[in-house]
């Protein structure tokens, strides 16, 4: 799985500078200092996942958070035995910030649409690591708050668009 | 284990005196009456050798005297050793029985005692403060029977010499035994304050420890520096003190007994010229006065050793003088069988200064009924399940198990009839094995005839919690000496050869195989050049960055350099990384450098920054070259892999192999497909290759082929035992977090008890470990052990008889989950609101 490093493009930089470089361009951490972004880049591990294969699983606190380097995943819902999908995530996409942050039971299953790399970084990697640096807390926070809120405000925007009433449906953000 | 001495705190100092020991004091009072007579003999020669062989000029005399002179200091030199010995011996026995009693009191204390004594404090009351006071013991009959009797001795034989003169040479010992006790009083005083600080540095100590992380993490070294640092050195003001008041008991004795001789000489040489006294009596007069020093030293000595002893004995003793709850084994009885049946009546517990914990709570447990304890943190569901665990002694209302009041049953009553896994469970050093076996083993106690746990049970519990599978790999990850087991060594051959033709292809991308024509990804530096293990020391491990031989092959292949430059590179960008981080395995996992390196190749990635590679001494660039055979591309990603150096190393590994071949043919194993890597674990002698993923899943997807494969040559027991014998490292630290509540879980289940108490004994599991005992839990125990489970996630409890809600101490409501539900009460608030 992580055997991409090293065999051809050895020469082309290394695997820790290219994982800084994605890191640097994810919003959720793209205001943290350099250093500890270093701590991450190094922490972060490349998975490959053939078609099929699921990246997580509903129910599962698995703790972790994915960016898509190549190929697409499909996000999708089970309810009482039926799957519904719920969105087509391609590279580039950085899905799990929350799950990093704590707990969190996944409400939705990821599969590899075809095969996929991606970078991964695991809750317990993560959570050890803000520690050392606890002046970043609140600068995560801001940048969660920030995610939520457009969130919603994109929720509720398609919303509209589709013509649904917003009444039951949205208001979330302002629990 | 033995019933625990509950008075040993009670015991007086001089009680460890005779009891066991009585046989041997007894031994040593004769002993030393014949040593005070050895003694005494050689005086009464003396003077008969001047005044009679030496004057009568008497050869024969002289010949018989010295002979007598002779046999006696001899016997009495002889004697002393024995007395010593004998000494020792009551001293280290009693030390081990303080030690022994001391430490099986302390353990059966109850919780609340360990709120406020830090471990430290209990380790250096065992480990160091019982010396003194043990010394004495040994001392206590005969230093100053032999002393006093010596001294007796002597003074008596004066006085037969001359009595004015021996009651003059004697007169000054009166002052010493006024003053001595007077001196002593400040070193006790003294005494008591080292002992005091010495706990204080213990417990700062013990606790700057426990909290390495915390200290690292803030890079707090000079506030701790400076806290234990003021402990060090107001210790080191009172033992200043204490020893130098020492030395002056001892300085002021020596000078008081030194003046004896002086009376002797001015008095006695006066006697002699005046003729009113023999020379032969003055030269015995003289020998016997001297004579006298040692015992009265050896007296004063044992004073101080008391002196000493007693304040450390009390101090130690006073401090854990402490009921136990409960007794530890039944008096007169065998430990009772309880009925799983639980019954909570108005049960109150409440701290010392009156705030309920928990409030008036009744309810009640059919055999084999499930009850599941919810609430928020605080409503006190872990303080109820540990009252009926006798964890914490209630203070009012009642607890029943099958009719007998928990606070009247003994420890070994409950142990007997329940299993307790708590929320932190503690795992021991050890193996896994000996921690599965530790609830089973403290339940029969000192019984052998109790059976023990089959290899099936075990393998059955490990199965229920999902261990299995851990310990699977464990045993995967095993690494076989030759020799060790050339039976199995051939059956895993067949499981290569096996795996090979079934999980070859599909496995394939997730295992590198060793293939002699390509660069292992996964494999060090050191393992891609060599290709093969060592069977020769000076190969092996660390010792290979420093081995002549591989060093000139290294130049030879023009790969020296090269390396070099890698580990310094790798030094470099490692210490940027981790340089300033704590030394956790999440961190240094995928690091070359190891945390307790991690000092020195700081130093050396500042001295790669200011010099050029040739310009670094000799163990610098050993060290460097030792950390680029270490380096594995796909797990060390801080650095690129120049293609070059990739291509030098196959290379390099070819030229090796003929190299070696032809200076030293029996050196190495090199992989081959018919043969046993000992230098590797068993499954990458299965897949003769190493695996290349980290992700669960994927493990996962490999275990169960292995799994598939072990059961074909029946082998899966066999490794499972293997992995059992796993060390699971000091507090359990090399397993992870869920393994260890698995293992907790384990324990308790091998031991099969009537009454369950969980106290969120799956916090840390994944849903599927989780959902995993849960089930085992509602098919197989339900109607067969009662469970309480205290419970933090609300979607395990639908199964469960009945569910009690708290909150703040108080039981809100107990029933079926259907009925409270349909109550829309507390529980349903919780429910709701959580979805």
């Amino acid at each position: 799985m992580n055997s991409s490093a090293g065999e051809n493009k050895a020469d082309a930089g290394c695997e820790f500078q290219e994982n800084l470089e994605i890191l640097r361009q994810i919003d959720f951490f793209a205001g943290l200092p350099i250093e500890t972004l270093k701590v991450f880049a190094y922490l972060c591990a490349r998975e490959t996942y053939q078609a099929g294969d699921f990246l997580f699983t509903q129910d599962d606190d698995d703790g972790q958070a994915f960016y898509l380097i190549s190929g697409d995943a499909i996000l999708a819902h089970e309810v009482d035995g039926t799957e519904i999908k719920v969105r087509r995530f391609t590279p580039g996409a950085f899905l799990g910030s929350l799950a990093l942050l704590g707990s969190m039971p996944r409400l939705f299953s990821l599969k590899a649409a075809d095969t996929v790399v991606c970078l991964v970084l695991t809750r317990e990697k993560f959570t050890k690591s803000i520690e050392q640096f606890p002046e970043l807390m609140p600068r995560l926070l801001k940048s969660v708050v920030v995610g939520i809120r457009s969130w919603e405000k994109r929720h509720m925007l398609e919303m509209a668009a589709r013509g649904v009433s917003l009444e039951e449906m949205a208001g979330i953000s302002a629990l | 284990m033995a019933k625990p001495d509950a008075a040993v705190v009670k015991r007086s100092l001089f009680s460890w005196v005779f009891g066991p020991n009585t046989k041997l004091q007894l031994l040593l009072l004769v002993l030393i009456a014949i040593t005070v007579f050895a003694r005494v003999l050689p005086l009464e020669m003396q003077k008969r050798i001047v005044n009679e062989a030496i004057r009568l000029r008497n050869v024969d005399l002289l010949i018989n005297y010295c002979a007598i002179y002779l046999v006696s200091v001899v016997s009495a030199s002889l004697l002393k050793y024995i007395i010593n010995s004998i000494q020792v011996i009551i001293s280290q026995r009693t030390l081990a029985r303080m030690r022994e009693g001391l430490f099986a009191h302390i353990i059966s204390l109850p919780l609340s005692f360990f709120r406020n004594t830090q471990p430290g404090m209990v380790v250096s009351s065992i480990v160091s403060e019982l010396a003194l006071p043990s010394n004495f013991v040994g001392m206590a009959l005969a230093v100053p029977v032999i002393n006093l009797l010596t001294l007796m001795a002597f003074a008596g034989y004066l006085f037969w010499l001359n009595p004015w003169l021996a009651a003059l040479s004697l007169s000054i010992y009166p002052a010493v035994i006024f003053l001595v006790p007077l001196l002593q009083r400040r070193v006790n005083v003294a005494n008591k304050k080292r002992v005091d600080l010495t706990r204080r540095l213990s417990d700062k100590v013990a606790e700057s420890i426990s909290g390495i992380h915390e200290i690292h993490g803030n890079g707090a070294y000079s506030i701790e520096n400076r806290k234990v640092g003021s402990i060090i050195k107001r210790l080191y003001r009172i033992r200043l003190r204490w020893d130098l008041l020492r030395a002056g008991v001892k300085t002021s004795n020596n000078f008081f007994t030194s003046l004896g001789p002086f009376i002797v000489f001015i008095l006695g040489g006066y006697l002699t010229i005046q003729g009113q006294l023999e020379l032969g009596a003055l030269v015995a007069f003289l020998s016997a006065q001297e004579k006298l020093y040692d015992p009265w030293k050896e007296l004063i000595q044992f004073y101080q050793s008391y002196q000493d002893g007693r304040v450390g004995y009390d101090k130690t003793m006073s401090y854990f003088d402490a009921e136990p709850d409960y007794d530890l084994i039944p008096e007169k009885r065998d430990p009772l069988e309880l009925e799983g049946m639980v019954e909570v009546k108005n049960l109150t517990f409440a701290t010392g200064d009156g705030l309920k914990l928990l409030d008036n709570i009744s309810l009640s447990l059919n055999p084999g009924d499930h009850l599941a304890l919810i609430g928020f943190s605080g409503s006190g569901k872990s303080t109820l399940a540990q009252c009926i665990g006798q964890l914490y002694a209630y203070t009012g209302g009642q607890v029943l198990l099958g009719n007998a009041e928990v606070n009247a049953l003994t420890k070994r009553d409950i142990v007997q009839n329940m299993g307790f896994v708590s929320q932190s469970p503690f795992i021991f050093d050890g193996t896994i094995e000996e921690n599965l076996l530790y609830a089973c083993e403290a339940m029969n106690g000192d019984r052998s005839d109790a059976s023990q746990p089959s290899l099936d049970d075990k393998i059955q519990v490990l199965h229920q919690t999902g261990l299995f599978t851990d310990t699977l790999r464990f045993g995967l990850n095993t690494i076989f000496n030759p020799g060790q087991d050339d039976h199995l060594v051939e059956q895993l051959i067949r499981v290569r050869k096996n795996f090979q033709g079934q999980f070859g292809d599909s496995l394939a991308q997730y295992v590198e195989f060793f293939d002699e024509n390509r660069y292992l990804v996964h494999s060090s530096v050191a393992a891609n050049l060599l290709f093969g293990s060592p069977n020769r020391e000076q190969f092996k491990g660390a010792q290979l960055a420093a081995n002549a031989y591989f060093l000139e092959f290294l130049n030879q292949a023009d790969l020296q350099r090269p390396l070099i430059e890698l580990g310094a590179d790798l030094t470099r960008q490692t210490i940027d990384i981790l340089g300033n981080l704590p030394p956790d395995k999440v961190f240094f996992e995928q690091s070359p450098i190891a945390p307790e390196e991690l000092d020195t190749f700081k130093a050396l990635a500042g001295q790669t920054r200011r010099k050029k590679l040739h310009q670094l001494d000799e163990t610098d660039r050993a060290k460097l070259l030792e950390l680029a055979l270490r380096f594995t591309p796909g797990r060390h990603k801080m650095v690129s892999f120049p293609k070059l150096l990739e291509r030098l190393i196959l290379e390099g590994r070819a030229l090796f192999k003929e190299k070696i071949s032809t200076d030293d043919p029996g050196a190495f194993s090199f992989y081959d497909n018919e043969q046993y890597i000992f230098s590797q674990t068993i499954q990458n002698n299965i897949f003769f290759g190493k695996t290349t993923t980290t992700n669960m899943k994927a493990q996962d997807k490999i275990v169960q082929s292995i799994i598939h494969l072990l059961i074909e040559e029946d082998l899966l027991e066999t490794i499972v035992r293997i992995g059992m014998q796993y060390q699971v490292g000091s507090k359990g630290d090399k397993l992870s977090g869920g393994q260890r509540q698995k293992l907790a879980i384990a324990r308790v289940f091998l031991k099969s008890p009537r009454l369950l108490i969980m106290d969120e004994a799956t916090s840390a599991l994944d849903n599927k470990s989780q959902a995993r005992i849960q089930n085992f839990l509602d098919t197989r125990l339900k109607g067969k052990a009662t469970v309480i489970a205290v419970v933090h996630r609300l979607d395990i409890i639908k199964n469960f008889d009945q569910v009690a809600v708290m909150k703040a101490g108080k039981l809100m409501e107990i029933g079926t989950y259907e009925d409270l539900m349909a109550h829309k009460g507390v529980l349903y608030e919780l429910v709701s609101g959580r979805k």
